[in-house]
């Protein structure tokens, strides 16, 4: 894997763990 | 064939210059320049649709009373016109910069990602196309505001769900943006330019986009929840299924107010390149700036409830929030304060560039001290949702964002088509903008000092004097900006003086000094190297 596509997904999954992290905690524990 | 300057200023010829012609040299086009240039056209044209809504607004509240409008397409135009602004005109307008700027800044011959670099703009006319189709559904586009608070975005029609979706669009792309800026500063750097040697601007959008990759998510996330809350039985923000509205603008706002700074940030690097050039020295403080940049970003995080102080929250929260809004002033005192030694005992000039970018000085800091001012809890609970706060943010977006926009443009605009744009009507440009700004903008510190909120359609006949004033300078200011698309047409023909390579003496950055003007289709292929 060449190291800009290391880079861009490491920056992906930093993308995915806001978008389902600020999801998944106000589904489980609620407001 | 265009002609590339070496590192030891002899030409080689780019002998890959044949790309595409026509519609589709733009629909296929992988190529930083071109694509920065469809993101300078989409945000102009944004501006102006956004532009033409908020006249809509001002010609409602030309005098009490409704002449114009229903109250509720008045909302859909508040909050469209914010909507359009943000995401539509004032972001992509900044990528596109980014875009023609970053690649030759640092000495790169293209973005890392060329391919998503077309697939993140061809995303927005879609979402452009989603916001403007919102007017014309069963109750219109939305009126929620553009910060699209629950309850009411849990209750609209269609409209919503088409900004929602649009929303979802334009984050995707910003998302995509960033990651090709980061990607690109970070690994494909010419040799020698090392991270402290990169020119303020990208410096700026490096953080910028580190921003956008932190928080375009968090509002992804919230109009998910919303859209679920609309269509799939949730109660997120639904208090009858014990949701919390206000939990809606906890997490609108971590997004919202490093927004602000996704917006301002790149404006600042601009004038940090612009002052320099035409002061004729070094910035002052380089490495203090980049420190105060990432500052500003990192403190940008902890503020968030300063925009909600009305909504109660226990007095720890409140001085926290106002405490930390404040220390937010050092960062940016740093920045100004080097701005103005940079110019101290400089060799000055006033072309257009620098005339904005000093009016950038004067009015961006009339809106840091308005904020300043917000940021103190006891005053703001008296101005919250006044259009002493309209004012405030007009001064940071307008003042701030859009005139380091106008002195990047009028700045780089040699190097992008090889034209000079006329001196004589960019000074105009400049002093009917500057002067019609302040008549928008400076009565309404005094309209909310009074009382008069915002978001409304008719008011009370004791404000009638200030709205008539902005109103007459709204139209001034719009029809201003027609004479800045004539010029940009002028150089874009290709009719004026042939630029030089180094139109700005003390411009000393990758793009002056080793390209030539216009700059070749491809540039860098060969890497210079940095000393």
């Amino acid at each position: 894997m060449s190291k800009n596509a290391r880079t861009a997904l490491i920056l992906a999954s930093i993308v995915a763990a806001f978008f389902f992290g600020v999801i998944l905690k106000y589904w489980l524990l609620g407001s | 064939m265009s002609a590339v300057l070496d590192q030891h200023g002899h030409a080689i010829h780019d002998t890959h210059g044949h790309h595409r012609t026509g519609i589709m040299r733009w629909l296929t086009t992988t190529n930083h320049k071109d694509i920065g240039t469809l993101y300078l056209w989409f945000s102009f044209t944004m501006f102006f649709i956004g532009g033409l809504l908020a006249l809509g607004i001002r010609a409602e509240l030309f005098m009490p009373g409704m002449q114009v409008w229903n109250p509720e397409f008045f909302n859909q135009l508040t909050t469209m016109h914010g909507i359009i602004m943000v995401f539509g005109a004032i972001m992509p307008a900044f990528v596109g910069f980014a875009n023609w700027q970053i690649p030759m800044m640092i000495g790169a011959p293209d973005m890392a990602f060329a391919r998503m670099n077309n697939w993140s703009f061809w995303l927005l006319p879609a979402a452009a196309l989603l916001l403007i189709i919102s007017f014309f559904v069963p109750g219109g586009a939305t009126a929620a505001g553009w910060t699209l608070y629950a309850p009411l975005s849990t209750q609209m029609g269609p409209g919503q769900d088409l900004a929602i979706f649009a929303l979802h669009i334009m984050g995707a792309s910003s998302i995509m943006g960033s990651i090709n800026i980061i990607v690109t500063v970070l690994n494909m750097r010419a040799p020698g330019m090392t991270l402290m040697k990169m020119p303020l601007f990208v410096w700026t959008w490096l953080i910028t986009a580190y921003l956008l990759i932190a928080v375009m998510p968090v509002l992804a996330g919230a109009i998910t929840m919303v859209l679920t809350d609309r269509h799939f039985g949730t109660s997120f923000f639904n208090a009858a299924g014990g949701g919390d509205p206000v939990m809606f603008q906890h997490i609108f706002w971590f997004f919202g107010h490093p927004e602000v700074y996704i917006m301002i940030l790149p404006a600042f690097g601009i004038i940090s390149q612009v002052i320099p050039a035409f002061a004729r020295k070094p910035l002052f403080g380089y490495s203090s700036m980049v420190y105060a940049t990432a500052s500003i970003a990192i403190l940008s995080f902890i503020v968030w409830a300063h925009h909600m102080f009305t909504v109660g929250m226990p007095a720890a929260g409140v001085l926290f929030f106002m405490y930390a809004t404040i220390l937010i002033a050092v960062p940016t005192g740093v920045k100004v304060f080097n701005w103005v030694a940079t110019m101290w005992k400089g060799s000055m000039t006033f072309e257009t560039p620098m005339l904005f970018a000093i009016g950038f000085l004067f009015v961006f800091s009339i809106g840091g001290f308005t904020g300043l001012i917000l940021a103190i809890a006891p005053i703001d609970i008296q101005f919250q949702d006044t259009y002493y706060v309209v004012a405030h943010f007009h001064y940071v977006l307008v003042a701030g964002s859009l005139f380091a926009m106008f002195a990047g443009t009028y700045f780089w605009i040699p190097k992008w088509t090889g034209v000079m744009y006329n001196e004589k009507l960019g000074k105009w440009h400049f002093w009917l903008s500057m002067i019609f700004f302040n008549i928008t903008f400076f009565p309404m510190h005094f309209l909310g000092m009074a009382g008069m909120p915002r978001r409304i359609p008719d008011y009370a006949p004791q404000f009638a004097d200030y709205n008539m004033i902005a109103s007459i300078g709204a139209f001034g200011f719009g029809l201003t900006q027609l004479l800045f698309l004539y010029i940009v047409l002028q150089c874009v023909r290709r009719k004026g003086e042939k630029a030089p390579d180094r139109p700005w003496e003390g411009a000393d950055t990758l793009e002056w000094t080793h390209l030539p003007s216009p700059a070749p289709y491809h540039s860098f292929e060969e890497p210079p190297v940095v000393r």
